[in-house]
């Protein structure tokens, strides 16, 4: 398992008064994206970049943090949509409240699942997790008279505007406002997991992945913060699932396949997992490179599980660690150059 | 309703068997390497399409068939070991490989979608037409080849793995690799052995199952989920476990499309995976590694 552990901790590096610095860049960068582009079409692949965002790093928390390998992400992320659109369309719920139900859906069967394979740890429960999003995938598709199954559901209104006081009304149909909305949880979820890891409690899952043995042996409870950690990366794979289904209008059983939960595997190996940066970074890149190069077409899986081998095999802590590899070689051959510039006659 | 029940048994034990060739293949690799790999999915569908290609390239021969499937399948898992599991063992990490055949499934699925399409091909053998009957039912010459090969394939597995020196070794391997590497055995060796094995098993299950099941790029991938189920059921590791459930869940499978409903078959197996993995994770017989669970 210790290669799961990549040099996470030292992102830290950045001392701990000026990371608000950083927030306050990233609120910066998501604020002028939009105006940026202009176009619906790019509008509309920020939301896509976001809702990623949120499916990686939820997923990372699990697997770079927890150690365990969620396949089923997938899964959460349909069950947040579902449940949320059904509350909205079946039962007139109010899309605020149906949110929180989604999030909740999502969050609780990610513990359900994880209370279910409790004692399972490594391959069991990669393959229980893909187990259990099978069977999500194929009661969406057969549960026809609750899902609609293949023909899936349409025409979903967008939610009304959300009001908040001293700002103006968020426009859910407008692709700007939904990106601000989508953009700024997903900045908040990564606060929350920024604050989580960097707590007792981050310590206490890289334990667990490390060693779950010796962990339960210093009296942790592992089985219990297994299921803590797969209850709030499902539920923010939930949250990203209710936002799709308000922004997209559409839900149909296919948009859930086990195809989706490798994508993400990949946007977070890629990035760089154990670190929650990294997963930002293998989102918006797996997002945005197919956009770039749009002649791929249906390239784009063969282009993500190359990605994904070779990141596997040959630089373990993805981009993040390619980054910091750079780092360290710019900064060792500064003042070498320096030197032999000194050195000469 | 006898009748009935008794010819789905029998397609059962066909579709049983198959899995029973693809399950074992994915246990003698997970019994000596405690690791899984994904690609297995994906040299099932290369031995289907690389048999339905040789037998409409040169012409005829089924056998002929089978056997190519067969030697590519045997090529692509000592690929698959060479670049992928040995590199990574020597870290000696539990998740990395699995995560990197993940990403070989992904491509190569994706790879031969490009390459064959998404529409199915017909595969018929000069068997597929060909119906016994018998007294309370009937079977097609293909499934009783199918029964009859996979027999075979697995007997003669089994006592490889019983009573010859080389499957000793593997056993022993698979029990405790550091000792079996004190009195000798070259564990490397032996477990590129397990992958050629392991893989030709796959490839000689997707050539007899492009005839019988639909034969698309995603073929591997639909029996591949099966197969994870059996082998949990099973007892990971276990090859008389993966025997016996890859079996039953070819029975399961049959009956569920006679009696409920086609649709239902995915959440029905993989419901009894989950409760196998609650109430009895070692599987349905009882095994030594205790450390997984």
């Amino acid at each position: 398992m210790s290669e799961l552990a990549t040099p996470a901790a030292s992102v830290a590096a950045v001392p701990r008064r000026m990371r608000w610095l950083w927030y306050l860049a990233a609120a910066a960068v998501i604020a002028v994206l939009p105006l940026v582009f202009t176009d619906s079409y790019w509008r509309t692949n920020l939301i896509v970049c976001a809702i990623n965002v949120l499916l990686a790093i939820g997923l990372d928390f699990i697997l770079g943090y927890a150690g365990q390998l969620n396949l089923g992400q997938s899964a959460f992320y349909g069950i947040g949509a579902y449940v949320s659109t059904l509350l909205i369309i079946r039962l007139g719920v109010p899309f605020w409240p149906a949110f929180l139900c989604g999030v909740a859906a999502a969050g609780i069967s990610g513990m359900l699942l994880s209370l279910f394979a409790v004692r399972l740890r490594g391959h069991y429960l990669a393959i229980a997790s893909l187990g259990f999003a099978v069977i999500t995938y194929e009661i969406l598709l057969n549960w026809i008279s609750l899902t609609q199954g293949p023909l899936g559901i349409y025409a979903i209104q967008p939610p009304p505007p959300l009001v908040l006081p001293g700002l103006a009304a968020i426009e859910f149909g407008n692709l700007a406002n939904l990106f601000y909305l989508v953009a700024a949880f997903a900045l908040l979820a990564y606060w929350l997991l920024d604050q989580l890891v960097r707590s007792p409690v981050g310590e206490t899952l890289t334990a667990i992945r490390e060693d779950e043995v010796s962990a339960a042996s210093l009296g942790i409870n592992c089985r219990a913060w297994k299921v803590f950690a797969f209850g709030i990366g499902s539920a923010i794979a939930g949250a990203a699932g209710c936002f799709y289904a308000s922004f997209i209008g559409t839900l149909v059983p296919d948009a859930f396949f086990i195809t989706g939960s490798f994508t993400m595997l990949a946007m977070v190996v890629i990035g760089g997992m154990g670190t929650l940066i990294g997963p930002v970074a293998g989102a918006i890149l797996l997002t945005v490179l197919p956009e770039v190069l749009r002649g791929i077409g249906d390239a784009r899986l063969i282009i993500y599980g190359i990605a994904l081998t070779l990141v596997v095999l040959f630089m373990p802590g993805g981009m993040v660690q390619a980054a910091r590899l750079m780092a360290a070689r710019v900064r060792r051959r500064l003042p070498q150059r320096g030197l032999a510039a000194d050195a000469r006659p | 309703m006898l009748t009935v029940v008794l010819q789905q048994g029998i397609n059962g034990i066909v579709v049983g068997s198959l899995y029973v060739l693809v399950a074992l293949g994915l246990t003698l690799i997970y019994g000596i390497l405690v690791q899984i790999n994904f690609a297995h999915a994906d040299i099932v569908t290369f031995g289907a399409f690389a048999a339905y290609f040789s037998m409409h390239l040169f012409g005829g021969s089924y056998l002929a068939a089978v056997a190519v499937a067969v030697v590519v399948g045997a090529v692509l898992g000592w690929i698959t070991n060479a670049l992928i599991f040995a590199p990574l063992r020597e870290r000696g990490s539990e998740l990395l490989p699995l995560i990197a055949t993940i990403g070989v499934s992904v491509t190569l699925e994706n790879a031969m979608l490009a390459w064959f399409g998404p529409i199915p091909y017909a595969f018929e053998t000069p068997y597929s037409n060909q119906v016994i009957r018998f007294g309370f039912g009937f079977i097609t010459l293909q499934n009783l080849f199918i029964i009859v090969v996979s027999a075979l394939t697995i007997g003669a597995l089994y006592a490889f793995l019983k009573f010859t020196f080389v499957g000793k070794a593997l056993r022993a391997v698979s029990q405790d690799r550091e000792t079996a590497g004190l009195m000798g055995i070259n564990p490397n060796q032996l477990i590129m052995l397990t992958f050629v094995i392991a893989s030709a098993l796959a490839g000689m299950g997707g050539a007899m199952l492009g005839p019988v099941l639909v034969l698309t790029p995603f073929a591997g991938t639909s029996v591949i989920l099966k197969a994870f189920a059996i082998v949990i059921i099973g007892g990971f590791g276990n090859v008389e476990g993966t025997i016996i459930a890859g079996l039953l869940i070819g029975l399961i499978e049959s009956y569920t499309t006679q009696f409920l409903n086609p649709g239902l078959i995915d959440i029905v197996v993989f419901a009894l995976l989950l409760l196998t993995l609650a109430v009895r994770p070692t599987g349905l017989i009882a095994e030594r590694r205790e450390e997984n669970v």
